[in-house]
């Protein structure tokens, strides 16, 4: 039972406000939020309360989305919707910033329309949405400057929102059909001082991209299943059929849909490796960086980085390094771009902390976060078997791909 | 007609200065309006994005309402969505013209496109103008019958919206009836779960009224229903399972049979993309199978892995809901997630909201097995750069020492700590390595040793500083100079700003006296000199207690002061478990986040799902509360003493009835306890038996104390007795109450026995009865009473003191502010109301 929906600029304007009940909240309550944010900063929970609200606040992109309510409710299904809201904005507009939101609110406040009513939510799949309000793409406005008719809203109701596949328009006609599938994970991982794993996890998705015909059926297994800790998995996929073969049988929504999210825990090998080495007397603290690979993934990791940030204590530093580039920023963090590992040398980082006068030693350690992307693999060890296709009139073009990044990966000196 | 639009081309309009352009926006609607000629809808779009723009920011633009209905004969959708926007946001404060819009809305309702004919019937609920709802009768009456699921869903909530802006019309229209069998037999599920969400609301405020309403409002929980809605589950989206789920966690099963095919049914659920979905299911199977102990730990196992997915998969906002609910279930069942603790670790850069709750899990789940590596972790987070999870950390540490798991190894890393250098770790150890010794006494060798080499300059914080003069009193024959530190601290006695310190300090050097009397003996009498003159009640009268056990007899002294002590061996929870309880039913709701049940931060009337309250303060979370509550009392303090007068005369026949029996008592023990209250100058009043004089003289000597002859020359006020039988008329009241500065505002707190006892203001009143303490008005419920009591001085009848009390049971504060006639005894009265209230509850 949200009671209103204000979209807040990254320097505290209201750009935008939705009420939705007759218990009109009055703005002023973003002031109010806007100092709370500016007094607390990051440390403001996401879940709050006004003197006479209770405020959800969502941030993407510089953008906060804040409802307010007065009733009891469940808090995630509010954050939840705040978070849709913002994704279906910015699959709408391409992105998502003040601007655009500004130059397209009449279409922001048509999807709001459709997508709460009186507090409650109604739909909030891209795809229905879709149905009702066409999105401002470069065709429409071509097509509007042409016609002149420029009318975004089609005149037929979605024949989706009756039919037992929702998340799909029932009459879809591509000319190439083309299906791709990625896996993209996530390694999160903290590695203490002595360089022991302390905790390593991978979160992955499995996103499909299907441009397909008609209304396919689709069946993708995997070689080794058994790795994954937990599932969750977009609304398209039957259970059943998981629960009894782990095989995931599905009818896809039309362009980019995120399938099934996954856990792998307990891994037991980083792909890269970061000692730190810090040692200070007479208020200098000497710090040195070493960078290379572990347990080689067999294929090419690219986009190395490291970052710290320096403590409050340190008066001056400076950095270098034999390989890539060192900055150090107005915030104090510091950042070693590294890049590809080269051949015929291990990356460090050099460089001395003075500190503030007074401090003998350091007390306070950075934590090092590290970086890094490593194409064609996917480190939890999981494997796509097939992906088989049924219902179509021919063989579509399939496309697999595998992708792991750092996520959270930490390194404490 | 040229469109004069064109030359406004602006995409976002600056912050325009307001009525110069908003009068020229008019005059442009208006040649618009009956205008015909091709492209009038391109210029009149363009006018009326500018318009709403204007809106958007905060313009008032509601002059242009009569303009904008005029420009809304239009077949353009645009036109009439932004148009049905505007009117909406204005339609409430100009109910006159509201009434312009309702023949194009109408019209609109009967088009041929079901796109229109829903949006025109949305707008038309959605203009809440209680005179016009006579209007909306006939269109949602339709609207509910239309051949479109798209419009019934809209009529469906329309509905509801009649019903608020008019509970009677929609309830005689016969809606309540007809969304039922709509939500019974519709194709379309969304139509289905709006139906099911307004009947939810119109049944739930119908029922207190209509007993018709109340038994429709289980209907919905009964058992075809509840099967009806879970076989059609698939079919809704999200949202409609989660209020599904919703209503499904509050059916009660009839058999376990029951149980187990609605679990097996939404099992999948658990698997669901949408954290609010998983988080519904969670609750359905918790609350499904609370009797069945064997069954719910498996629901835990089972849940287990789905929520720490989503707090590991989602964004913060989403990560920080989850953790909250998952921070609840660690709680209860701690040892079901010992082996997940990893999930726990803190992240650098997480919030430190976050960091909180994980570190709160971290302690909780601590066991003979991970105890090693956690404590190991949480070290980690001493060195932290954020100050507050650096102590929380430590904080933590020490709650694992005192469950006592490897007590040993957690000995020495607090030790460690103390030796770190960093002020607020040493002053987070102290207070640790206190309450480690409370509990292990046999740890003292090693932990005084540490602490023995703390110098008390280094420590700033009131609470670490009680902490070592604390255990320099407890351990002071362990500690070679400790009289000599403790002297330094006296020295300093005025620098001491917290009561607290002076108190322990206090406590500390008579320990110390009592096992090392030549090395403290002047210390003693310094202290004491210090805390006699102290202007802190408490520190006052601590000293005097122990002036007078030492004048009395020195080995008694030792004997209260010093007793052998036991090891405490569990120290009490700070949360009881009825208020984790009645989190836990509240599962899946802001509970959970607050970490407090609905009725602590919720006025009554917002506790319901459904109701709203226009006045602002009304709600109130933590420090808030006391300033909020105040703020509503006040605000109802008018009503409050003009509608207790009858209350009043019912209970004067009670109040004489006791007065009757027991008045000499009353006033003996009243004027006993103000002498007590008043005992500063009685030390040394020539007035009392001469031994007392001797004996306090010799102890005077031995402590270097020279009361006695800065203090005869003040004459002691006479003792204040108070009339058992005072009689005030609430207007009197009133009007003094309204005359008379505020003599004292104070705060105290009453005894948590007095804090469970006081469930109803009755209950106190009579206590204060006893003590000549009448109360004319009351009200407020739990965990919030204010009271207004009054009282008469016996001597000099006209001299009324009048005080206002609030009190809030759950932090067991009161705050009061007294008025007096006679502003000198103002002091006394006080210190008679304080010892009263404070002994409500005491046996």
């Amino acid at each position: 039972m949200l009671q209103c929906i204000f979209l807040i600029s990254d320097s505290g304007e209201v750009i935008l406000e939705k009420q939705l009940t007759g218990h009109k909240v009055d703005r002023s309550i973003c002031g109010w939020f806007w100092e709370q944010s500016i007094s607390q900063g990051d440390s403001l929970p996401p879940v709050i309360t006004s003197p006479t609200h209770y405020l959800f606040k969502v941030v993407r992109e510089g953008i906060t989305f804040l409802a307010c309510t007065q009733a009891e409710m469940p808090p995630l299904m509010a954050i939840e919707f705040l978070s849709r809201v913002a994704d279906v904005l910015t699959d709408y507009l391409d992105a998502l910033n003040e601007d655009l939101i500004k130059d397209n609110f009449v279409i922001v406040y048509e999807l709001l329309d459709e997508m709460i009513d009186n507090g409650f939510p109604l739909t909030t799949e891209p795809n229905i949405l879709k149905d009702m309000i066409a999105p401002p793409n470069i065709v429409s406005k071509v097509l509007s400057a042409v016609t002149g008719t420029s009318s975004n809203v089609s005149n037929i109701l979605p024949g989706a929102t009756g039919s037992s596949v929702p998340w799909r328009t029932t009459d879809l006609k591509h000319s190439s059909n083309e299906v791709y599938v990625d896996l993209v994970e996530e390694m999160d991982a903290t590695i203490s001082r002595e360089g022991r794993l302390v905790k390593c996890e991978t979160y992955g998705e499995v996103q499909v991209n299907s441009y397909l015909s008609g209304v396919p059926d689709l069946t993708l297994s995997f070689a080794n299943p058994s790795v994954l800790s937990d599932v969750r998995f977009h609304p398209c996929v039957r259970f059943r059929p998981w629960e009894s073969h782990q095989i995931l049988s599905f009818v896809p929504p039309d362009g980019l849909f995120k399938l099934m999210s996954y856990r792998v825990k307990m891994l037991k090998n980083v792909p890269v490796y970061v000692k730190p080495q810090l040692s200070s007397d007479n208020g200098v603290c000497r710090i040195n960086v070493m960078v290379g690979i572990r347990n080689d993934p067999g294929k090419t990791m690219d986009s190395i980085s490291v970052h710290f940030q320096l403590p409050s204590c340190v008066a001056s530093a400076e950095m270098n390094s034999n390989h890539g580039t060192v900055n150090i920023l107005a915030n104090k963090t510091c950042s070693w771009s590294i890049g590809r590992i080269p051949k015929d040398k291990a990356p460090s980082m050099t460089g001395t902390l003075v500190l503030d006068t007074g401090m003998e030693r350091l007390h306070v350690f950075p934590t090092f976060q590290v970086g890094f992307k490593i194409m064609g693999i996917a480190l939890s060890g999981l494997q796509i078997d097939k992906l088989e296709t049924k219902n179509l009139p021919s063989n579509p073009y399939k496309g697999f791909r595998a992708l792991t990044r750092a996520g959270v990966f930490e390194v404490r000196s | 007609m040229a469109p004069p639009s064109q030359s406004y081309k602006s995409p976002s309009p600056s912050q325009p200065s307001g009525k110069g352009e908003v009068s020229d926006l008019k005059l442009q609607l208006r040649q618009l309006a009956g205008s015909r000629a091709p492209g009038t809808d391109d210029s009149k779009r363009d006018l009326f994005k500018k318009v709403i723009s204007y809106m958007t920011v905060g313009i008032d633009v509601s002059s242009l309402f009569s303009e904008m209905v005029m420009c809304s004969a239009t077949s353009d959708i645009v036109l009439k969505k932004m148009c049905y926007l505007y009117v909406g946001n204005y339609a409430k404060g100009n109910p006159d013209l509201a009434l312009l819009t309702i023949n194009f809305l109408q019209k609109d309702c009967r088009d041929e496109d079901p796109m229109i004919r829903g949006l025109a019937l949305r707008s038309l609920c959605s203009l809440r103008v209680a005179n016009l709802v006579e209007y909306l009768v006939g269109p949602l009456g339709s609207g509910l019958k239309d051949s479109s699921g798209y419009v019934r869903m809209v009529a469906a909530v329309g509905a509801l919206k009649l019903y608020h802006i008019s509970a009677a019309t929609c309830v005689d229209a016969d809606f309540p009836s007809m969304l039922k069998s709509l939500m019974l037999h519709d194709s379309d599920s969304q139509v289905v779960a709006n139906c099911l969400s307004a009947l939810q609301e119109i049944w739930s405020l119908e029922a207190s009224s209509s007993e018709e309403a109340s038994k429709e409002r289980e209907a919905l929980l009964s058992k075809p229903v509840i099967y009806y809605l879970l076989n059609r589950f698939k079919d809704f989206n999200e949202w409609a399972q989660c209020l599904v789920l919703d209503l499904v966690s509050k059916y009660v099963p009839s058999d376990s049979s029951d149980i187990f095919d609605i679990m097996n049914l939404l099992e999948d659920r658990l698997q669901h993309a949408n954290g609010a979905v998983v988080l519904a299911t969670v609750k359905v199977f918790l609350h499904m199978t609370l009797s069945m102990t064997d069954v719910h730990q498996q629901v835990y196992e089972r849940i287990k892995a789905p929520l720490l997915t989503l707090v590991s998969s989602g964004s913060q906002e989403q990560s920080y809901a989850v953790l909250s609910h998952l921070h609840l279930l660690v709680m209860r069942a701690p040892m079901l997630f010992s082996s997940d603790y990893k999930h726990f670790y803190c992240q650098y850069n997480e919030p430190s909201h976050v960091k909180k709750l994980k570190l709160d899990m971290l302690t909780a789940v601590a066991n003979e097995n991970n105890t090693y590596e956690i404590v190991t972790e949480l070290c980690e987070y001493v060195a932290n750069v954020d100050v507050a999870i650096a102590r929380e950390s430590v904080r933590a540490v020490g709650k694992i020492a005192l469950q006592q798991y490897d007590v040993n190894a957690i000995v020495d890393r607090l030790l460690q700590f103390l030796e770190m250098e960093k002020g607020y770790v040493t002053a987070e150890a102290l207070v640790l390595v206190k309450d480690l010794l409370r509990k292990y006494p046999q740890w003292s060798q090693d932990c005084i040793a540490v602490v023995g080499n703390i110098s008390s300059r280094n420590v700033q914080e009131p609470k670490a500083k009680a902490a070592l003069i604390w255990m320099l009193g407890e351990y002071c024959q362990d500690m070679n100079d400790a009289p000599y530190v403790l002297e330094n601290l006296i020295e300093n006695w005025d620098d001491e700003h917290s009561a607290e310190v002076r108190l322990h300090l206090l406590t500390a050097v008579l320990k110390c006296f009592l096992k090392r009397p030549p090395e403290t003996q002047k210390a003693l009498g310094a202290a004491l000199a210090a805390g006699l003159s102290d202007s802190h009640q408490d520190v006052h009268d601590r000293a005097l207690l122990y002036y007078r056990l030492l004048q009395y007899n020195v080995s008694v002294a030792d004997r209260v002061v010093n007793p052998p002590k036991q090891a405490v061996s569990v120290f009490t929870d700070t949360q009881n478990s009825e208020i984790k309880d009645r989190i836990f039913d509240e599962f899946n709701s802001l509970s959970v986040v607050y970490q407090k049940p609905s009725y602590m931060f919720t006025d009554k009337e917002h506790r319901g799902p459904f109701e709203f309250s226009e006045e602002t303060g009304g709600l109130s979370v933590g420090v808030e509360s006391v300033e909020n509550i105040a703020q509503i009392v006040d605000a109802n303090d008018k009503d409050l003493l003009l509608g207790t007068s009858e209350e009043e005369e019912s209970r004067g026949t009670s109040s004489d009835g006791s007065a009757y029996s027991a008045p000499a008592y009353d006033s003996a023990s009243i004027s006993l306890t103000s002498s007590h209250a008043q005992s500063e100058p009685v030390i040394s009043n020539p007035s009392l038996p001469t031994y007392s004089a001797q004996t306090s003289l010799a102890i005077d000597d031995l402590l270097g104390l020279s009361l006695s002859s800065s203090t005869t020359s003040v004459p002691p006020p006479p003792p204040l007795k108070l009339n058992a039988k005072a009689v005030i008329d609430p207007g009197t009241f009133q009007r003094k109450w309204g005359q008379l500065p505020i003599a004292l505002t104070q705060e105290c707190s009453i005894s948590p026995q007095g804090a469970a006892a006081l469930n109803s203001p009755q209950v106190l009143l009579q206590h204060m009865q006893g003590q000549s303490i009448h109360c004319i008005a009351s009200g407020g419920k739990a965990p919030n009473f204010k009271f207004f009591f009054f009282a008469q001085n016996a001597e000099a009848s006209a001299s009324f003191f009048l005080v206002e009390c609030i009190i809030n049971t759950s932090s067991s504060k009161a705050q009061i502010k007294v008025k007096a006639d006679d502003q000198s005894t103002a002091d006394a009265f006080w210190n008679l109301f304080q010892l009263a209230l404070t002994r409500f509850g005491s046996p």
